[in-house]
């Protein structure tokens, strides 16, 4: 039945635009179109479990002689020990840059770029990944030196002093943007010192890491037990099977299971801070927490952001302080939803010195606005529609699929909602205005709120003739000099 | 080199296989006003990228409206008389009224700038140096503007889209084209049509203050409250004296400042016009379908009564040397150019080359000047081939506590290695070999795709994508040393050597203990 009524659909479109005839409609609503079927994909199509435990999703794709395998590691630095913050990351970045006992970084590197083979490693916050992306023909080869990579990484001592180096100089440029000041410092606002967010690398640390460290913690964590892959394109899935069970047959080490990070965290105190950076232009964020991963609200708050400040020119934020008044190039809104801790709310823009103050009240109020009034059915109609509509956009490779589905493997979800895909859709179109306008007022207390500003603070608080608008007025809380962190240390530096 | 053995049969491999394989099958139709189609379907995803290019960038200004291409791209989003107001007329004779007021608060704006060329005033944008009568008339603006938004369905054209599940929507404008795109769901490709013909049909160029407001509060982000940005804009214009590649995409200050909505209309109908446009479909559709509707849909809109005028000014030769000595929040860095050719110029394959000679973790730069003398911690080169002109440039950091003039030099040695002698057979098959993978890894989706024809055709010539592979693997070793002696000269090359401030937090540091 749904199909015969789809086929006619079809044809009606094929031959509508050739009747010239045909006037244009005056609006876009007036369009007809057939219906898209769409099923996203299925964990069990793609998912095989190895020899020895290891998860694996493979997804073949002719069309193409290239194939590109991804390793994604559990783990990161959260693992470090104390005092060694950046041990991950140059362990992470040296798996593919530090050669292997077997051959040393030079050659490695010689012989992947003959094969136009691009092999890259890194390990982040919370989790890494070694990617390999290469001719299908070189496929045999490939392995075996990805094999070398993470199983026997020689992290040669001269590749490890050029890292360090080349860290160093990147510290000395903390200070030198106000985006990265505003990065730093919102992130010590948002979780404190003592999360491992922000054990950040200092000259100390760096200067602590040794070769045999960057050993200790590959030998520890880096085997098939904190690993999950991702494969996609030129092979046959037996075949590339029996491969992948090679890769991984007799690792040289016994390693932990990597444990979950930490998920405790304080956030600041409500309050306006200010750091100091003579720039022309303010950079204002608004923080507040936000919501995890298997919170019930989480779809219904991604919703609600949606029309606060998260989806782009359609939302509020961007409407006022962008479109009306001109005030900011790029405004908006993020709720990342955490994994492992509580994701963070964050309202952010930059506009000059003189309209920091008037753009922060704006955003203030429209964040107080949808906690008071219900959003229009419009509103609502237009943000569930491009959730639901553009879903299937994550899918649209085949290297897009195992990696999404490798993700959800990683993260867990794959165990606690298995259907999440399957469902994603529904849940989505049964968010009514009365959710969106219950997790916004159990998220945005605007009085809560940590305000950081970044810029030139004796324009900032002159503020704009044409707008009377006062900082120091729009927090309860207290007005802040937060100092620079010396960009060596991390310490804070004194205030002039 | 255990490599060695294999590579006779590598290169047999390598040669016959990645040049002819992977052409883009394009289809070209012309419209019968002169836009131009082009086709890429695709079935393996339920969407479909579209986009246009209009023939039109910074170069094709003048000083007094510099940044007015970038400025149009951002009018462009506005909507039309049904799109974007409640009422078409109404809208349309509140906006005339406020160009009137504008147009006498720009003859107010000219006393500011008049008092700060006699040096009475030092800011010309600070709001206290507003003349009195300027004051009154922009209190009769807002209060227009008040009028405008309560007629106003704000960014109804972005709504529209997003509630039929487009998603990625945007534009850039660079010195040669400006580009609009997005990827709508396989079912919606009438929407497109609709929507992006509507908009260059009958565009209203509504909220025009604001949104030169917007590109002002773009330009502070990217180039005044950046460290480099100021620097790089001041570089780039002793790099090209006479060539309209001498202004900034975003425009000066002033002009950005005072762009009229008069000029903007000028703008559009001389540079919108469909015989200087193309359009482009990457992804699910059929091909007849798409040609019926663009007819329908953008052929309606009338041809331009005149073509876009050429860009006539030619770059004179260099005849010495530049340089720029700056002191910025930055670490100490290098950055060399040359002019060299533009798009589709015979040398720009063998310049090409030479860059990825240099480049990556086994390039010339990388092993002499990162590995071997340790002079800097990342170097980079490239060719950038625009439309009207090209530059070759190489960009490196110094490795503290070495300086910018030695590691200047360096990078002039390891030029003159490749001026005296030829590139071994297996390191310049090594770059050949990365361009033939780059052949295929560049049609993994409809969005790289889209991008790549945009580019393409905005620099002259689509066809480009599928001719450009061959034209790489036929250069010579003697082809690179012949681009190298004939334009890294000394005489054609501007300099820029980064200090750190003085002052700046970032205390000097012994290198950190091995």
């Amino acid at each position: 039945m749904m199909r015969r009524y789809l086929a006619v659909l079809l044809m009606a479109l094929a031959v509508g635009p050739l009747g010239a005839a045909d006037a244009i409609p005056d609006r876009p609503e007036k369009l007809q179109f057939p219906p898209l079927q769409y099923e996203p994909p299925k964990a069990a199509d793609y998912r095989v479990v190895l020899s020895q435990g290891t998860v694996a999703y493979l997804a073949p794709d002719r069309a193409l002689p290239l194939v590109n395998i991804v390793v994604l590691l559990r783990g990161g630095s959260y693992l470090e020990p104390a005092g060694k913050a950046g041990l991950a990351d140059l362990t992470g970045y040296l798996l593919a840059r530090g050669g292997t006992t077997q051959r040393r970084a030079e050659d490695l590197e010689e012989r992947l770029a003959f094969l136009a083979a691009n092999l890259n490693s890194s390990l982040g916050d919370v989790r890494g990944s070694v990617s390999l992306n290469l001719l299908s023909k070189d496929v045999d080869e490939g392995l075996r030196l990805l094999r070398e990579v993470l199983a026997t990484p020689r992290f040669q001592e001269d590749k490890l002093a050029l890292r360090k180096q080349q860290l160093l100089q990147s510290l000395k440029e903390r200070n030198d943007e106000s985006a990265t000041i505003e990065s730093y410092q919102s992130s010590f606002l948002a979780y404190g010192e003592d999360f491992f967010l922000n054990w950040h690398m200092t000259e100390a640390s760096l200067a602590s890491i040794t070769r045999e460290d960057l050993l200790a913690f590959h030998q520890r964590w880096v085997h098939p037990a904190n690993f999950i892959l991702a494969v996609s394109g030129d092979f046959d899935r037996e075949e590339m099977k029996k491969k992948l069970e090679t890769l991984l047959a007799g690792w040289p080490h016994q390693g932990d299971k990597a444990p979950p990070p930490p998920a405790e965290y304080r956030m600041a105190e409500p309050g306006i801070y200010l750091t100091e950076k003579d720039v022309n232009q303010g950079r204002v964020q608004i923080l507040l927490p936000g919501v995890r991963r298997g919170d019930p609200d989480l779809i219904a708050s991604q919703v609600m952001n949606h029309i606060l400040g998260g989806g782009g020119f359609t939302s509020r934020i961007m409407n006022r302080v962008r479109s009306d008044e001109g005030l900011a190039y790029s405004a908006g809104t993020r709720l990342s939803p955490g994994v492992y801790y509580r994701g963070l709310f964050q309202a952010g823009f930059q506009t000059k010195s003189r309209t920091v103050a008037y753009a922060t009240s704006i955003v203030l109020e429209e964040m107080r606005r949808i906690t008071t009034e219900p959003v229009s059915e419009q509103e609502l109609e237009t943000a569930k529609r491009a959730f639901i509509d553009t879903f299937p956009r994550q899918f649209a490779t085949k290297a897009q699929i195992v990696s999404a589905l490798a993700d959800e493997e990683l993260t867990g979800r794959y165990f606690t909602d298995p259907d999440w895909f399957e469902k994603y859709r529904a849940r989505v179109a049964a968010v009514t205005r009365e959710d969106v306008q219950r997790v916004a007022q159990r998220l945005l207390k605007p009085e809560r709120a940590v305000i950081l500003v970044v810029g030139h603070k004796p324009d900032i608080l002159l503020g704009h003739p044409q707008h009377p608008v006062a900082l120091k007025d729009l927090s309860r809380g207290p007005m802040v000099d937060l100092p620079l962190r010396d960009p060596l240390t991390m310490k804070p530096l004194p205030l002039n | 080199m255990q490599s060695a053995r294999l590579f006779g049969l590598l290169m047999a491999l390598l040669c016959v296989g990645p040049t002819a394989a992977q052409q883009v099958p394009v289809i070209e139709k012309s419209l019968s006003n002169g836009l131009r189609l082009l086709m890429v379907p695709r079935h393996d995803e339920p969407t479909i990228a579209g986009g246009w290019v209009a023939h039109v960038g910074s170069a094709n200004e003048r000083p007094g409206i510099t940044g007015i291409a970038h400025l149009f791209e951002h009018m462009m989003f506005k909507g039309t008389p049904t799109i974007g107001t409640k009422d078409a007329e109404k809208d349309r004779q509140i906006m005339a009224e406020q160009d009137r007021v504008r147009e006498a608060m720009r003859v107010e704006e000219a006393k500011v700038r008049a008092a700060y060329r006699r040096g009475e005033i030092d800011d010309w944008q600070k709001p206290e140096h507003q003349t009195p009568r300027w004051r009154e008339l922009n209190q009769r603006f807002q209060e227009l503007i008040r009028q405008q938004r309560e007629l106003l369905v704000k960014n109804e054209f972005d709504r529209i889209y997003t509630a039929q599940g487009g998603s990625g929507m945007n534009a850039f404008t660079s010195k040669d084209l400006t580009a609009y795109f997005i990827t709508v769901p396989a079912n919606k490709l009438e929407l497109w049509m609709w929507m992006e013909s509507e908009r260059l049909y009958r565009p209203v160029f509504r909220e025009f203050y604001a949104e030169r407001d917007v590109v002002y509060e773009e330009r502070r982000l990217r180039v005044e409250a950046t460290p480099l940005g100021k620097f790089e804009e001041a570089f780039e214009s002793m790099v090209w004296k006479a060539h309209p590649y001498h202004w900034p995409i975003i425009g000066w200050p002033s002009d950005v400042a005072s762009i009229s909505k008069a000029e903007a209309d000028a703008f559009y109908a001389t540079y919108y016009a469909p015989q200087n446009l193309t359009a482009i479909l990457v992804g699910d559709f059929q091909p007849d379908t798409a040609v019926a509707l663009a007819e329908r849909y953008f052929g309606r809109i009338p041809r331009g009564s005149q073509a876009a005028p050429e860009v006539i000014t030619l770059e004179p030769p260099q005849p010495a040397e530049q340089r720029m000595l700056a002191e910025a929040d930055t670490n100490p860095r290098v950055d060399v150019v040359w002019q060299s050719v533009p798009f589709q110029h015979r040398d720009g394959y063998a310049l090409q080359v030479l860059a990825q000679v240099l480049n990556g973790r086994t390039g010339r730069l990388y092993k002499r000047l990162v590995l071997d003398r340790q002079l800097a911690t990342s170097a980079y080169a490239s060719q950038d081939s625009m439309k009207w002109g090209g530059l070759f440039g190489i960009s490196a950091e110094v490795r503290e506590p070495r300086t910018p003039a030695e590691l200047e030099q360096a990078i002039y040695e390891v030029l003159e290695e490749l001026k005296k002698q030829e590139v071994p057979a297996e390191e310049l098959q090594k770059v050949k070999n990365n361009f033939a993978a780059a052949e295929y890894r560049k049609l993994t989706s409809n969005t790289a795709i889209l991008f790549q024809l945009i580019f393409n055709d905005g620099l002259g010539d689509w066809r480009e994508i599928n001719e450009a592979g061959a034209k790489i693997q036929a250069v010579t070793a003697a082809d690179v040393q012949r681009v190298a002696r004939k334009y890294l000269t000394r005489e054609n090359r501007t300099v820029a050597l980064y200090h750190r401030k003085a002052g700046t937090p970032a205390p000097a540091t012994a290198a950190v203990p091995k």
